[in-house]
């Protein structure tokens, strides 16, 4: 079976993730006007489905990573999983306590707490290493966080279209502060471009 | 650790690409073997040796920590 590579990797998690919030947008305002409780039991788990299969991708990829990536990847999930347990140990008091007033739609956030957590401590890790968390063949950084950009964006007006202003500000305010990084991060991109060019001339 | 990775590959005509390809690893790795950022598992040591036959020790020499 081939390696799964960067490039590969990243266009089959663009597409899951294209799925899952295609998924979200169209089942969640459906979900809670079913009545039949196993179909909405299917609708509920419905956005799951995609998001199972990017854990797989993830799997995959730490598996055909080298001895340093398999390591940073290990670092990076460790700190993920210290976060989140410490944060859901102290929010697990705390609403007992009655404290907090959480219910159990907050589990929705362990999932993207967590790949957070991973994301910016891999990040990290790899700056550590003297290398940007791009592996070869990977897309730039400024796209990526351009497409996440849109997909945030889309969510939050397909929010604002549900009258959910609190949703639509944080999605639209995310999806609005991804941009603002993109657009940092291709200034940046083109700064060394031109500098790598000139080094060049120099020569 | 110290190393001559860099220099053996000068020596060669590669590029870190080229290194990378041939050792089954990531660029980023060869850059932070190079660099003296990571020290490179025994196994991964032999197979650098091995490609530009010579021994371990010849390569990888114990620096200041």
């Amino acid at each position: 079976m081939p390696r799964l590579n960067q490039k590969r990797y990243e266009q089959r998690l663009m597409v899951a993730m294209s799925i899952y919030i295609a998924v979200l947008l169209l089942v969640l305002p459906v979900v809670r006007t079913v009545t039949n409780i196993p179909l909405k039991g299917v609708l509920a788990v419905a956005p799951a489905v995609p998001m199972l299969y990017v854990i797989w991708l993830m799997a995959q990829r730490i598996r055909d990573s080298d001895e340093l990536e398999q390591r940073m990847h290990l670092v990076a999930l460790g700190v993920a999983t210290a976060v989140v347990a410490a944060c859901s140990l102290v929010g697990g008091f705390l609403a007992t306590a009655q404290v907090l007033p959480i219910d159990g739609s907050i589990l929705i956030w362990v999932f993207p707490l967590m790949m957070f957590c991973y994301g910016a401590t891999r990040w990290w890790i790899a700056r550590r290493y003297g290398s940007d968390m791009s592996c070869d063949g990977a897309m730039p950084t400024h796209w990526r966080l351009s497409i996440v950009a849109a997909m945030m964006t889309v969510v939050g007006i397909f929010a604002y279209l549900r009258h959910s202003a609190i949703d639509a500000g944080i999605f639209i305010g995310m999806g609005a502060g991804l941009a603002v990084s993109a657009l940092f991060k291709l200034a940046t991109h083109l700064r060394h471009r031109r500098m790598a060019g000139q080094d060049g001339d120099d020569k | 650790m110290n190393n001559h990775v860099r220099e053996l590959r000068g020596e060669q005509g590669w590029s870190q690409a080229d290194l990378a390809e041939r050792l089954d690893v990531s660029r980023q790795t060869v850059n932070a073997i190079e660099t003296g950022k990571y020290d490179p598992s025994l196994p991964l040591a032999f197979k650098i040796a091995a490609l530009f036959d010579r021994s371990i020790e010849s390569i990888f020499v114990p620096g200041e920590e």
